[in-house]
């Protein structure tokens, strides 16, 4: 398998689909992707590690007489591909039917184009890549920051699947995150992220700034008060607690008690200034790619427009199942999400802090360890961290800590009364799913606190 | 293991010293896993991961790199040291405070944790594995209680793990560590006002699947549906004001694990998981400090025999042992791996974890528990006028320095005149780590100490490691519950 100093790919994916054949198994996809991913962490305003994946798996999923599995291989010798294949072809007979199971995409297929998912000046990276994280450290400590903790990664990749019916497509990728959080005292911290495929997009300098002034802006926090809030919410908040709702609306979660969207499509869950897309085209977008993991072709999927709830994420098993099709966002497992994506509302931040006149109001900047008490019914918590802040008569009067978000996912979905006009796309160590999402208003947020 | 990829891993070593690397380890892992997915009795998949890689770590001027690969050619073992050294050099001259690691005996051992012979992961056949998941799923749906249980969920993995790690001090550890986890989410819902409560399981060990007898699987799983069930139908209002607590086991694992296990880890007290999990309230000049009563003691120990933590050297090559994080209640002990203990000029203990080959070793937790303290369990109810005894939790989270968490209890029973009276619904505890430990006036007896499994997670690239978490019961006095 090995082809000079690389193992080839075509060899592989060609290998793999003969012994399936010959297996005899009924469906099968067969997923090779090759990564080289980077990544410089930062403490303290130094570079703490540099680190480098060279990576390539191979993924199948495949089904016989309806009993469906699947193998993740790092070995890929010849040997061991070839025994792993005949191992999974021992794992399906010893399977009984997968009842939920209703075969994989058929083609023929034909991909939608995306702009801007692989950028060819990328290389540059690698060279600029420590002045580029010092550069934003910098940024943060002109805005008064003492110490700075982040990471950067870059990746370049290339997937390619080929299926039982008639898939067989390829993509290659660029795509890069930075985080940054910025401490001016023990607790007064502030944090950004910045994310995207394009090198001519990267301004790292620039989310470390706004890190710094946050952080800036927390000193002198004073513990908060509990009781019912307004929250506005910083697009890297609302990308956890609102975005989760359209990140619920997935047959899979709903099936095993995970997702508080059961029986809800068609029902009003938010208010008619809310409309959300799963869409996996949009440009620069770091879940954006053209075929699922069955091969079949992804899109623009509406989750809720104006307010209701108008459909899940599908594989063509949960599609079957649910009398419907598939929307392109098939997972080895699950359907998952590419990129989730709120409509823009109409407010400019400074509108939106004078929306809130009269009404005790929370700004929070960041948050994390959202957990929940019960999936099925969405009661969870979540810790805001970093600068948050009191907000009277439309302006950011004093910082405020030690603070629990302690509500309901459908009141926080419920409850948003208003959306900036400025989407951010957020990917960060809370949120997993790629999410373009604006500042997000909601009312009445119950908000919780230690006692002493 | 084959011998290619041990030559590899030795021939790496010897680059890397070519290159001028003060320090490089290069770390195989070679790992089978086994997955089975079980969706209200249907099996959803059967799943196979076989991963095999090496992972090269280099010193050189004050930096480190770090560099996986898993083509195992000599060309990509060169890339690889020569990128972690060459970032190494590049980013130490950067820096103002070179990385040093601390001065560590040097250990050459093999060893191994197996299950039973004939009850390894690979020596069960798929049929048998599944078999028994869909047994466990068959006495839920069949199960007679006053609710409803619509949603079962549940997922069976087992491992064998293969690492040899080689330095160029010297060092060489072998091991090979069978691991067996199940985990499983639940959903009970009351038929009368369609209210509902979920329980999560996991449990995990070293070893095979001997682990399901030892656990007794099917009679836990369904003593603990039955018990949801009457949560969800029977449970009343919990008190609120200053009332005291009794917490069981799991209460107590993930207590010691969340408020004192992460606080003391060297990295994040020294600021460099800031941006991810967080740093810590606890810090280097707060060792010997009282953090919590005399009844508080806290261990995390990796060499416990059967545990999901379970190692005896650790990912830089150093014995493992007991670490005391807090004695009788005071700041003893940090989880260092050999740059966080240099840092603080003392020595590593064993706390470096990676989990896989392409992944940094980083101080982790291993097996967390509170020691067991002099009291039987009936002492503990005896003298509380008014309280609530939560026997395991379903919510929890704390702040990223570690100061203040919340844990909401799942199976949890109103305590009046000392007596455990009906069953209360989702009880809660929001305070501060020292007013939390500062609390305890009680802990029951070494009989009763129970383990927890749990998958904990940190870094980035998010690394999950297995752990155990536990304790006996204990009381804690006056906690304000608005």
């Amino acid at each position: 398998m090995i082809m000079g100093n690389k193992v080839d790919i075509k060899n592989i994916l060609d290998l793999t689909a003969n012994k399936l054949n010959s297996l005899e198994f009924d469906d099968f996809t067969i997923t090779a992707n090759r990564g080289n991913r980077s990544q410089l962490r930062f403490a303290d305003s130094q570079i703490t590690i540099a680190k480098n994946w060279a990576s390539l798996e191979l993924g199948v999923f495949a089904a016989k007489d309806s009993k469906t599995v699947a193998i993740e291989i790092q070995d890929l010798s010849e040997n061991s591909i070839i025994s792993a294949l005949e191992s999974l072809e021992k794992l399906a007979k010893s399977l009984p039917p997968n009842q939920n199971y209703f075969g994989i995409s058929d083609g023929p297929f034909s991909y939608p184009a995306i702009e801007y998912l692989a950028d060819t000046d990328f290389v540059e990276f690698h060279d600029q890549s420590i002045d580029q994280v010092q550069g934003a450290i910098n940024a943060a400590e002109a805005e008064g920051a003492k110490r700075s903790a982040g990471v950067l990664a870059w990746e370049v990749k290339e997937e390619h699947l080929l299926s039982s019916k008639g898939a067989s497509v390829s993509e290659n990728s660029t795509s890069y995150e930075f985080s940054i959080r910025s401490f001016v005292d023990e607790t007064s911290s502030g944090a950004d992220v910045e994310v995207g495929r394009l090198f001519s997009k990267v301004d790292f300098e620039r989310a470390g700034a706004r890190a710094g002034e946050i952080a800036k802006m927390a000193i002198g926090g004073t513990n908060g008060d509990p009781g019912k809030f307004n929250i506005l919410l910083e697009p890297r908040v609302a990308a956890d607690v609102v975005a989760a709702t359209p990140g619920a609306a997935n047959p899979f979660m709903v099936d095993i008690g995970m997702s508080w969207l059961k029986d809800k499509i068609g029902e009003t869950i938010g208010p008619e200034l809310v409309s959300v897309y799963d869409d996996a085209l949009l440009p620069n977008g770091l879940g954006s790619k053209s075929f699922d993991d069955e091969g079949h072709p992804t899109g623009r999927n509406v989750i809720v427009e104006k307010g209701i709830l108008k459909g899940f994420i599908h594989n063509t098993s949960t599609a079957k199942k649910a009398g419907t099709t598939s929307t392109g966002n098939a997972g080895l497992v699950l359907p998952q999400n590419s990129n989730i994506f709120f409509e823009p509302g109409e407010h400019t931040f400074e509108e939106l802090l004078e929306l809130n006149k009269g009404k005790p109001t929370l700004y929070i900047t960041n948050n994390w360890y959202t957990r929940f008490t019960s999936y099925a019914d969405g009661i969870f918590s979540s810790i805001p961290r970093d600068g948050m802040f009191i907000i009277e008569n439309g302006e950011i009067t004093k910082p405020v800590r030690e603070l629990r978000i302690s509500d309901t996912m459908g009141n926080v979905f419920k409850n948003v009364i208003a959306l900036g006009k400025e989407i951010k796309q957020i990917k960060s160590w809370e949120v997993n799913v790629p999410t373009f999402i604006p500042h997000v208003l909601i009312e009445d947020i119950n908000i919780s606190a230690a006692t002493k | 293991m084959p011998s290619s990829s041990y030559d590899l891993a030795e021939k790496a070593i010897e680059e890397g010293e070519k290159l001028g690397a003060q320090y490089i380890e290069a770390r195989y892992v070679n790992s089978l896993m086994n997955t089975s997915i079980l969706k209200n009795g249907v099996p959803e998949l059967g799943a196979i991961a076989r991963s095999n890689g090496i992972g090269i770590r280099v010193l050189k001027d004050g930096g480190v790199g770090f560099a996986s690969f898993n083509e195992m050619t000599k060309d990509e073992m060169s890339i690889a040291v020569a990128f972690a050294t060459k970032m190494a050099e590049a980013t130490g001259k950067r820096r103002s405070k070179k990385i040093v690691f601390s001065d560590e005996k040097i250990h050459e051992v093999k060893y191994e944790a197996l299950g039973e012979s004939g009850k390894r992961p690979f020596e069960v056949d798929p049929e048998t594995k599944i078999n028994r998941l869909m047994g466990i799923d068959k006495l839920l749906a069949e199960l007679k209680t006053n609710a409803i249980i619509p949603f079962r969920f549940f997922q069976m993995l087992d491992e064998t793990e293969k690492k040899y790690i080689i330095t160029n001090e010297g060092t060489k550890i072998e091991s090979e560590i069978d691991r067996l986890q199940l985990f499983g989410i639940i959903v009970a819902v009351n038929p009368t006002t369609g209210s509902k409560e979920q329980i999560m399981i996991q449990k995990g060990k070293t070893g095979g699947l001997e682990s399901l007898d030892y656990w007794k699987i099917e009679d836990f799983v369904t003593k603990e549906v039955t018990k949801l069930s009457k949560i969800v139908t029977e449970s009343k209002d919990a008190p609120t004001g200053v009332i005291d607590y009794v917490v069981g086991p799991n209460v107590i694992g993930i207590m010691c694990h969340e408020n004192t296990g992460h606080p003391t880890e060297g990295d994040r007290i020294l600021g460099r998981e800031g941006a991810q999990a967080g740093e810590s309230y606890l810090k280097e000049d707060m060792i010997g400090q009282q953090i919590g009563s005399e009844h508080v003691t806290i261990i995390d120990d990796p060499t416990l025999e059967g545990s999901y933590g379970y190692y005896l050297y650790d990912d830089e090559g150093v014995k493992a042992g007991p670490r005391y994080l807090h004695n009788k209640g005071i700041f003893e002990e940090m989880l260092h791996n050999r740059e966080s203990a240099a840092w603080m000029g003392t020595n590593s203990t064993a706390a470096a974890r990676a989990i896989g080959f392409n992944r940094e070793p980083i101080p982790r937790m291993a097996n967390t528990y509170l020691a067991p303290g002099t009291f039987e369990y009936e002492e503990l109810f005896e003298d509380i006028k008014l309280g609530v005894f939560m026997n395991n939790f379903t919510e929890w989270n704390i702040d990223d320095r570690r100061y203040q968490s919340k844990y909401v209890g799942l199976e949890a029973y109103l305590i009046e005149n000392g007596e455990i009276k009906h069953m209360v619904r989702r009880p809660v505890i929001e305070t501060t780590t020292p007013k939390l430990w500062g609390s305890v006036d009680a802990v029951a007896k070494e009989k009763y100490l129970e383990f927890d499994a749990a998958t904990c997670g940190k870094g980035d690239p998010m690394q999950g490691a297995p752990v155990y978490h536990g304790g006996t019961f204990m009381r804690i006095r006056n906690v304000e519950v608005r």
